[in-house]
């Protein structure tokens, strides 16, 4: 086991800090208040390969695995700049179409991705099935060369900003009539294709929408890799979803942990420095262990990852992002505590980072539908639904 | 062209600096250690002029072990090689011998440009670029905002107060940059990929065929006498506005001779 870091990992850490201090919190509030995109900085990341890193060298992206992925948006995330859409496009879109894409899809899709010239949203969630996947009503039929495509997701990130969405629909088996669930590759201009923002009151500049496919007409090559096996598929596109998410909330939670560090270090309301104080001290130093637990568990679920063991990953990656997600709750709201008034100023904007992280908790995954997987998966216990 | 870019290892200007307690030299082991600021301008105005003439960009180093990390970071910008000089006899080497051993190690490089930062973080002599010009009987061209060169002549902005001056020159020379000159680019995923397969020649002293009596600390014309900590941040004054706080502020800032 190795804990070091590659010399190529450690740049590749300090090129992304480097370009995510250009831009900051203050960038991603300030496009989030004013209803603008992180465009510049998406483009930028793109063209330093930051974006593709973990998408093969020869359709563009850098050759290297999930592990440099979570470092971009750890460190992005880190400077208060964290990029939700890289969870979507090139971990789990980018991941799916190279995995199981054929020639022609990986070709016109996965260039793009990487250098971060199209983004593709990622749609599985609907009314009446969120952590239910087994209720999608989404339902694709053959019609000749063409699939037909009717239903609606909702809560889906970042379509207005994609080329496309890869929607999560089921197929009904010719012989038994059984749907199984498969994937496609959705254009944002097909017609019968229509979305609408949610009013949302989470502080990003990123917009969840509602999707309408209205008998959406898609060749037969839209269809990514095979009918029968999607649930597969899928689940290869999730575990990096889950790490991925780990790593926005790890970063964002360095980022608030620091914030409460410096201001806890300078700040005098007696004699000493308020860090000075055991009440604030500890409260501190237990949140920084928690945050180091999890983004250990998020490292180990991304090496697992990219060692090519999917089982071991995927429990790793829900184990990863049930930490991610409550160590960055508690580390936000401590930094809260520490900054005491201005925390709620929206200069320093903590307040909107705890809806943010606190988000981490329901999506992608709930907190409780990853307690449902360690106990029936890791612990064999009986299943209640 | 052949164009060498010198690049220094220094403390985080962000973190705290301390002076060792034995020799009063730079305690490296206290800071997190960066390329020197000013170098990532010099290096980008390297590369910049060996996109639109040619050549080769080289970087040079004198640190400890730990100075390949900055190299690495030059590297993975685009330079094309390096050759870092290390050896513990050099520790405590001030700007006269520094600036001989990099004079020595630019003669076996060959140059046509020599490019660095006007100063370090750390010492902020800025004195290296007088230092090496004057050892390699080349011109100076210092402070430069703006660098343009047609191969055998250079021609620089150099900043001052007032705006710039004009200053030309003939190859090669020794140009030293202000951060006004450039925005520095980020390495790339395939720039840092790259850089691991880059030549990196690591040279000794007796490499260079110095002696350690030359070097170091020992060998050095400027030494720290003594040195004081900074005093801890006092406590601000608070002036309550009763109608006169423009003039108070202003007060202030006139005893401070800020304005
Ligand atoms: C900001 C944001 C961005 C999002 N982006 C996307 C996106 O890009 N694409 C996408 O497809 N989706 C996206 N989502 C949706 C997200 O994945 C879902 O909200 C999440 O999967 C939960 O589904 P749900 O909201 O339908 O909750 P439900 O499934 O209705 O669950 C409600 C509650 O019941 C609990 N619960 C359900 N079943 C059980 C059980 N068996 N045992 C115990 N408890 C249970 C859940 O844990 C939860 O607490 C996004 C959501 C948010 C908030």
């Amino acid at each position: 086991m190795n804990f070091t870091e590659t010399d190529e990992q450690v740049a590749l850490r300090a090129a992304v800090a480097d370009l995510g201090r250009k831009y900051g919190y203050a960038y991603f509030t300030r496009q989030a208040r004013t209803g603008g995109r992180l465009t510049e900085l998406w483009q930028e990341a793109g063209a330093l390969g930051f974006i593709g890193v973990n998408l093969p060298a020869e359709y563009g992206g850098g050759g290297a695995g999930l592990y440099e992925l979570s470092i971009v948006l750890e460190e992005l995330a880190a400077a208060g700049c964290g990029l939700l859409m890289m969870v979507v496009s090139p971990a789990i879109c980018g991941t799916i179409l190279a995995r199981f894409g054929t020639p022609e899809q990986k070709q016109r899709w996965l260039p793009k991705i990487a250098s971060g010239s199209a983004i593709m949203a990622f749609g599985i969630t609907e009314p009446d099935a969120g952590s239910n996947a087994h209720k999608l009503t989404t339902v694709a039929t053959r019609d000749g060369d063409s699939w037909v495509l009717t239903g609606r997701k909702i809560y889906i990130s970042g379509v207005d900003e994609a080329e496309a969405v890869l929607i999560v629909g089921r197929t009904a088996d010719s012989k038994t009539g059984t749907l199984r669930p498969a994937l496609f590759a959705v254009p944002t201009d097909a017609p019968g294709f229509s979305f609408q923002p949610l009013e949302m009151d989470v502080l990003m500049p990123e917009k969840q929408h509602l999707l309408f496919l209205d008998e959406v007409r898609l060749p037969a090559d839209a269809l990514v890799g095979e009918e029968g096996a999607a649930l597969l598929q899928l689940f290869a596109g999730l575990n990096p979803e889950r790490i991925m998410a780990s790593a926005m909330a790890v970063g964002s939670a360095r980022y608030a942990l620091a914030k409460a560090v410096g201001y806890a270090k300078e700040r005098t309301v007696w004699s000493v420095p308020i860090g000075a104080h055991q009440g604030l001290a500890h409260p501190l130093a237990q949140v920084k262990i928690e945050l180091e637990l999890a983004r250990l568990m998020m490292q180990k679920a991304a090496v697992l990852y990219d060692a090519g063991d999917d089982m071991a990953a995927g429990e790793a990656a829900n184990m990863a992002k049930y930490a991610a997600a409550e160590a960055s709750i508690r580390v936000v709201d401590q930094a809260i505590q520490s900054l005491g008034g201005s925390s709620m100023t929206s200069e320093v904007g903590l307040a909107a980072m705890l809806a943010n992280v606190r988000t981490t908790r329901i999506a992608p995954v709930s907190r409780e539908m990853i307690l449902n997987f360690v106990a029936q998966h890791s612990l064999g216990l009986p299943k209640s639904y | 062209m052949n164009i060498v870019v010198l690049v220094k290892q220094v403390p985080d200007t962000w973190s705290e600096r301390r002076l060792r307690a034995d020799d009063s030299t730079l305690d490296r082991d206290a800071a997190d250690a960066v390329i020197n600021e000013l170098d990532d301008y010099a290096i980008e105005e390297g590369l910049r002029l060996q996109e639109a003439h040619g050549g080769e960009v080289t970087i040079v180093s004198m640190g400890p072990q730990k100075a390949a990390d900055a190299i690495r970071k030059a590297l993975s910008m685009g330079a094309d090689k390096a050759v870092h000089v290390t050896d513990e006899a050099l520790r405590g080497s001030d700007g006269l011998v520094t600036s001989a051993v990099l004079a020595s190690v630019l003669g076996r490089t060959g140059f046509d440009l020599v490019i660095l930062g006007s100063e370090s973080t750390d010492a902020r002599m800025g004195t290296l670029a007088a230092m090496l010009a004057e050892r390699l009987g080349v011109p100076q061209m210092s402070f430069a905002s703006k660098v343009e060169t047609d191969g055998s002549k250079i021609t620089i902005h150099r900043q001052a107060d007032y705006g710039y001056d004009t200053v030309e020159g003939a190859l090669p020379a020794v140009v030293s940059v202000v951060e006004k000159i450039n925005e520095p680019r980020y390495p790339s995923f395939k720039g840092i990929m790259a850089a691991k397969k880059k030549p990196v020649e690591t040279l000794s002293l007796a490499d260079l065929g110095m002696d350690a009596s030359q070097a170091g600390l020992a060998a050095s014309a400027t030494q720290v006498v003594s040195f004081a900590n900074r005093p801890p941040r006092a406590a601000g004054t608070i002036v309550t506005d009763e109608g006169d706080g423009g003039a108070k502020a202003a007060e202030f800032l006139a005893s401070r001779k800020f304005i």
